[in-house]
């Protein structure tokens, strides 16, 4: 899966956009999403990030995010409902009281609490996901370093991502090797199964420090860290167009803060489920929140026009 | 260009200098060769030629080294980084950035140089080691050799007038070898750049070059220029096969005025000098088949990829066989299905008749042992002692018994006085004879080894090469994928070679090695050559020669 999800170049006209623009856009979309509680603008979150994915050709390598996502979303909902005793619709009680907690009680309201959570997470990392799949790490990297981040420590992040799947492969050898030398029996309870799995740590460890010094030695090579001022030779540059983009991007974030302001977007979970009233004012707010966050679209398929007379 | 006079160098820590009085000069332009035993201090003399010695390794240092008329003591890597361009072992771990383009600029960016004249420099860097074609391309999308090519560029947009590589070409297949050695030899002579050089095939190279420095134990043991480093035999049993065979057949009395070098100047010494030729076409003991394992009509693909095509074969006991062919033709996919780290999508593999897919890697690992590429994969435990117990731990032998094993395997493998140790603390060599005696303890009945020559000095090939045929005699069966020819050609009985995973060949390695354009041993190419003057063209080793030339 981690092979799967390294960038790769395409021409769709969301990878054509400027890699600032991206990078707003999601982050931009992960932060609407925490502003809102409303299961009704999450879903349409949701489904803005899933047509922005459909759009850049990367539905293939989403596929498995989906599928954590899922097994997650469960997970929380399962849990949630476990262990959060408010709310007044009980649906199942159990036998006995636990001590500090109480009488433990599954109710609708906690189950609906667990769903829209798993919602949230699944804008997160779909958005992460979709900023990783459309923007080339270097420009990443050219992007946070005109935000004037320190460059080395944007460069250990960016190296650190380049040898993860190197260091699947170390996990992957290393492991088939101890495996061949008996050291994990398909027979034992699990418990000792995972005490023997932790053998391969050591092994790994060292060939990744045997990595990290080559690597430093090969930058050491090549006047690494010289304290001269470091040009750069790719930079970001954001065009006229480009910044006419940027702005747009940043208008449903704005509009965002606006809506929660005037108090909309907002949801009770507990005690009782608010009713999903929603038309008026709230839906039309909603509706120029989605029109803000699409019209990135629109801008692209023009660029690419722009650019291509 | 570059001057040493009495440098002498010790790690932190470490007892002995690695480098002990060294005097040495090189010139500008020339192309230099330096071997040697591994540990005999060859890396560590590339590396003070730009300072990482002493200033990224830190010790004690003796003498003085000078790299232009600028002492490395007292010039920081930075100015030296612009002199002497230094390419590694490792295509993998000297790539910094994740693209082409942005990994040449890496360099420049680092000192200062304008965007524009940046942007210059990585065009020419990519047209002179021809990567143009290359240049969007991200790491991961590269092949081993292409690797390489990029860090040479890398360091060649810096404009360096001295170009060092540390044995660069040793994990890479032998056609990208090929590839990165006609690079330097053009760089070299095209555009005057120094080229120093740590290698081990010395075959591809000791007629590219202009001299030979061999190194030992941290000095110099032998500097010259090829002919004379072999006429003096500074090489010793490292020495190329076709030169050994000349020095052999002038010791016993052959004329011919200088030392040839390569397969083609042996040939024309040869058609000149060849008197009698006592025809007899070498041949090999065929031991009666006694089969142990078998593979039948087997496929294997990794998602849609099909990676191995209806490959059916059988292993015999007391049979070293070599499996070869190009890289990704599915060698390394194979071998995994001998003791299950892969499992057959289709057909069958038995093992003395028994079907292997009811057992487990760890059952099956009993009978077959297997050793990985680079021995570091195989240490476990904290002490050499408890590294070679360590399979015999995990499947419940009894402590008697395991003490009895483990002694015995130590002797063998020559192993008791490192007993104690940390396994890690091991020469490369050692590591090697502890990863076969671990895998050994339990007495498999098959062992498998994947590409363990790699990167291997001679004398460490031919100690491993020695073991195995030991352990064949004993009427078990060997199974090393490799890309040495030289080694298939001394040591096995049987070659498959597999490409786009299927069995091509599967036959001797006279059928197989003899009258191959490709994967045929030096001794091979020249016997073809001289076979109108009555040599045997399946002749593969220097031995078998000698014993045709009266």
């Amino acid at each position: 899966m981690m092979r799967e999800l390294r960038y790769r170049d395409r021409d769709t006209v969301i990878h054509r956009l400027n890699p600032v623009v991206k990078l707003v856009w999601g982050i931009g979309l992960v932060v609407l999403s925490l502003l809102f509680s409303h299961p009704v603008y999450l879903v349409a979150l949701l489904a803005v990030i899933l047509i922005m994915i459909r759009l850049a050709g990367i539905w293939r390598e989403w596929t498995p995010v989906l599928k954590l996502c899922l097994w997650l979303g469960v997970s929380i909902i399962i849990i949630n409902a476990l262990v959060s005793y408010h709310g007044d619709h009980v649906l199942a009680e159990a036998p006995f009281t636990l001590p500090v907690l109480g009488q433990p009680v599954i109710t609708l309201e906690a189950i609906a609490y667990g769903a829209v959570m798993a919602v949230k997470l699944t804008i997160i990392i779909s958005a992460f996901t979709f900023i990783n799949l459309t923007v080339h790490p270097d420009d990443i990297m050219s992007v946070l370093l005109k935000m004037k981040l320190p460059y080395k420590s944007v460069l250990v992040t960016s190296l650190s991502t380049r040898f993860i799947p190197c260091l699947i492969d170390d996990a992957q050898r290393i492991n088939d090797a101890y495996r061949t030398r008996g050291a994990l029996p398909s027979t034992g309870n699990w418990f000792s199964r995972i005490k023997r799995q932790a053998g391969i740590i050591i092994p790994l460890l060292s060939s990744s420090l045997d990595r990290a010094i080559q690597v430093a030695e090969a930058m050491e090579a090549r006047a690494f860290g010289t304290g001269q001022n470091r040009t750069y030779y790719k930079n970001v540059v954001l065009s006229g167009f480009d910044w006419l983009i940027l702005v747009c991007v940043l208008l449903p974030l704005v509009a965002g803060i606006l809506i929660r302001v005037f108090g909309y977007g907002d949801y009770e979970y507990f005690p009782v489920l608010q009713s999903i009233h929603f038309e008026g004012v709230p839906f039309i707010l909603l509706g120029i929140l989605l029109m803000l966050l699409l019209s990135v679209i629109p801008l692209a398929f023009i660029q690419r026009r722009v650019e291509f007379d | 260009m570059i001057e040493l006079r009495d440098f002498t160098f010790t790690y932190n820590g470490a007892v002995k200098p690695a480098l002990q009085d060294v005097n040495l000069a090189i010139e500008g332009g020339e192309f230099v060769l330096i071997t040697g035993p591994s540990g005999g201090g060859k890396s560590t003399l590339c590396r003070c030629f730009n300072g990482l010695v002493p200033h990224f390794y830190g010790g004690t240092v003796g003498g003085k080294a000078e790299v232009q008329g600028m002492d490395i003591l007292r010039t920081p890597p930075k100015e030296l980084a612009m002199k002497v361009g230094m390419v590694f072992q490792d295509p993998e771990n000297q790539l910094v950035t994740s693209d082409v383009e942005r990994e040449i600029a890496f360099g420049l960016e680092n000192l200062g140089f304008p965007v524009n004249l940046i942007a210059r420099r990585v065009e020419e860097a990519l047209d002179t080691v021809n990567i143009a074609g290359l240049r969007f391309r991200r790491h991961h999308e590269l092949s081993g050799g292409e690797k390489q090519k990029v860090a040479i560029a890398s360091v060649l947009a810096l404009h360096p007038d001295v170009l060092v590589l540390d044995e660069p070409t040793s994990e890479l297949d032998p056609q990208s070898a090929e590839e990165v050695l006609r690079l330097l030899e053009r760089l070299n002579d095209e555009l005057g750049i120094t080229v120093v050089l740590v290698e081990h095939r010395l075959d591809r190279v000791v007629h590219l070059v202009d001299r030979i420095i061999v190194m030992n134990e941290g000095g110099i043991r032998t500097d010259g220029r090829p002919r004379e480093v072999m006429k003096n035999d500074g090489l010793g049993p490292g020495t190329p096969p076709v030169i050994r065979l000349m020095q052999r057949l002038r010791e016993k009395g052959l004329e011919f005025d200088e030392l040839p070098l390569t397969v083609k100047e042996a040939r024309l010494k040869l058609q000149k000098a060849l008197g009698k030729v006592n025809t007899t076409r070498p041949a090999d003991e065929h031991a009666a088949k006694d089969p142990v394992m078998n593979i039948d009509r087997m496929w294997f693909s990794y998602g849609d990829r099909t990676a191995l095509r209806d490959i059916s074969m059988t292993v015999n006991r007391g049979e070293f066989i070599a499996v070869m062919g190009r890289n990704a033709s599915g060698k390394t996919t194979l071998v995994k299905h001998f003791n299950g780290l892969l499992r057959p999508g289709k057909g069958r593999i038995t093992l003395d008749g028994v079907d292997t897919s009811r057992y487990s890697v760890d059952e099956l690992s009993r009978w077959i042992g297997y050793v990985f590429q680079n021995p570091n994969d195989h240490l476990f435990a904290d002490t050499v002692e408890e590294e070679v117990a360590f399979s015999l731990k995990n499947r419940g032998v009894a402590p008697e018994e395991i003490e009895k094993s483990v002694e015995r395997m130590l002797q063998r493998f020559k192993l008791t006085e490192y007993r104690k140790s940390y396994p890690r603390s091991l020469s490369g060599g050692e590591k090697q004879r502890l990863a076969l005696a671990s895998v050994l303890v339990t007495g498999p009945r098959i062992i498998v080894l994947d590409e363990p020559t790699r990167g291997m000095d001679f004398a460490l090939k031919q100690e491993l090469t020695g073991f195995l045929t030991d352990y064949c005699r004993d009427g078990n069966a060997v199974v090393m994928v490799t890309h040495d020819v030289e080694t298939v050609a001394e040591c096995a009985d049987r070659v498959v070679l597999l490409s786009e995973g299927r069995v091509v060949v599967d036959g001797s390695r006279r059928e197989a090695l003899s009258k191959a354009l490709l994967f045929s041993p030096q001794v091979n190419r020249l016997a073809q050559a001289l076979s109108s003057y009555g040599v045997a063209d399946t002749t593969l080793t220097v031995d078998e020669m000698l014993g045709q030339i009266t």
